[in-house]
């Protein structure tokens, strides 16, 4: 899963190579793993996540699910751009549904097998925007969630979970090369306006549970160095986000990743140009280590 | 869903399996070492294969879920399904929320070390729904549609 998302850096790379042969990785090196972007609330993991979906449908071919709360009202320049520039079949490719509780994303998710053996076939890249909205953590506090909402995020998690897994058996049946089926969520993780020092999953009752399912997380950080010049708001052009992936597999045998292209310990720059363009950049492991 | 299990929990289900179609019975190393992996949820699992409570249930899609009868009158509370799914690890039950979800001290319920069992013994009694009713049972809106 977090290889989709390294192929959407990839291909957003502030310094462009070779992008005639945009493809997913293939052997060991590949993650298809479920995925949790989570940061500080903020507009910019829908962005990503839409340019997410664009890329895979438009070039990768993937059928794209988009579940979100609400249609999605502000989109920057370049992203309504890479909309307007998909061709009919990509566009056709992405299908947005709009569940506005935790019931009716259970049952969104829930309904999708009755689709298996419809002539479109069913999605191969399941994304859940803003997740926090349908597990009653708007306005939580550290102790706030209690053990029926970290039942009900592990609900709607492993139902993701179980469909993706049931969809990948499906798009092996009919021998698509799409397969597996992957699944990527965002997920707010924010009190009061400040993002808690340390590992927030040791705060946030709810996280502990995602991670349970989510085994790859993308963090989305922003940037606070202070020789920085001015800090602009959140997701607006001039601010600065640093992007890692961490998870199942980091300690064991994913030590070469700069290398075997591996998304595990990868470090990637985003930064968002004036036109409100995301680009991305990766973090070298040199860099990080005179940090 | 044996992704999810440490591989010395997968190798027992596995010993289990192999033992179980030989001799249709589990030798008491065996039972010793379920209990020790997976603790008092072991023997309360097997008392649920033993009693037939868990039910494969599919559909035409080819979804597959796990399903507990709970013999709610025995244990005198309110009547409860529960479903547990086929490819990763969650149980509507409280003792899921707690001790694996909220205190982290238990890999699973009794519920679904019951379904791994099921499968290894091949016990599990089939039963066929309709889409429709795998979609409300998997989002949880219906128990067992009728
Ligand atoms: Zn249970």
């Amino acid at each position: 899963m977090a290889d989709i998302l390294a192929l959407v850096f990839r291909h957003n790379n502030a310094q462009p190579r070779d992008l005639k042969n945009l493809s997913f990785a293939s052997g060991p090196d590949r993650n298809t793993l479920p995925c949790m972007i989570v940061g500080e609330r903020c507009g910019i993991k829908t962005s990503l996540l839409f340019l997410t979906a664009v890329t895979a449908a438009a070039e990768l071919g993937v059928r794209v699910l988009f579940l979100t709360p609400s249609p999605i009202q502000s989109l920057s320049g370049p992203l309504k751009d890479s909309l307007a520039n998909l061709d009919p079949d990509g566009l056709k490719k992405i299908k947005f549904m709009y569940p506005r509780s935790q019931e009716e994303l259970l049952q969104d998710v829930a309904s999708l097998h009755e689709c298996v053996r419809g002539p479109a076939g069913p999605p191969s890249l399941l994304i859940v925007d803003g997740l926090e909205h349908y597990l009653g953590a708007g306005g939580r506090g550290p102790t706030a969630a209690r053990g029926e909402d970290q039942s009900a995020a592990a609900h709607v998690a492993a139902l993701l979970a179980d469909t993706a897994a049931f969809l990948t058996q499906k798009l092996e049946e009919r021998g698509e090369a799409c397969a597996p089926c992957r699944v990527i969520v965002s997920f707010d993780v924010e009190w009061q306006g400040h993002t808690p020092p340390g590992d927030p999953s040791a705060q946030d009752p709810l996280l502990s549970v995602l991670d349970r399912y989510f085994s790859v997380r993308c963090t989305l950080d922003r940037d606070r160095n202070p020789a920085a010049p001015a800090p602009a708001a959140a997701g607006e052009p001039g601010d600065v986000w640093q992007i890692y992936f961490s998870g199942v597999g980091i300690a064991d045998g994913h030590t070469s990743a700069q290398e075997d292209g591996s998304v595990l310990g990868q470090q990637w720059r985003l930064a968002i140009r004036p036109n409100g363009a995301m680009e991305f950049s990766p973090v070298s492991a040199e860099s990080l280590a005179s940090m | 869903m044996t992704s999810y299990l440490p591989a010395v929990a997968e190798e027992l289900l596995r010993d289990i399996r192999k033992v179980y179609q030989e001799t249709t019975q589990i030798p008491d190393d065996l039972l010793l070492a379920l209990k020790f992996v997976f603790g008092p949820s072991a023997l309360q699992a097997l008392d649920l294969v033993d009693q037939r409570s868990v039910t494969c249930l599919s559909s035409p899609s080819g979804r597959k879920v796990f399903q507990f009868l709970l013999y709610a009158q025995v244990i005198g509370g309110s009547g409860h399904l529960y479903t547990c799914y086929a490819s990763c690890h969650y149980c509507p039950c409280p003792a899921f929320a707690f001790s694996v979800l909220r205190r982290n001290d238990s890999l699973l319920c009794k519920h679904i070390l019951a379904a791994y069992l099921c499968q290894a013994m091949g016990l599990s009694q089939h039963e066929t729904v309709t889409d429709q009713q795998m979609s409300d049972i998997l989002s949880g809106k219906a128990g067992r549609g009728t």
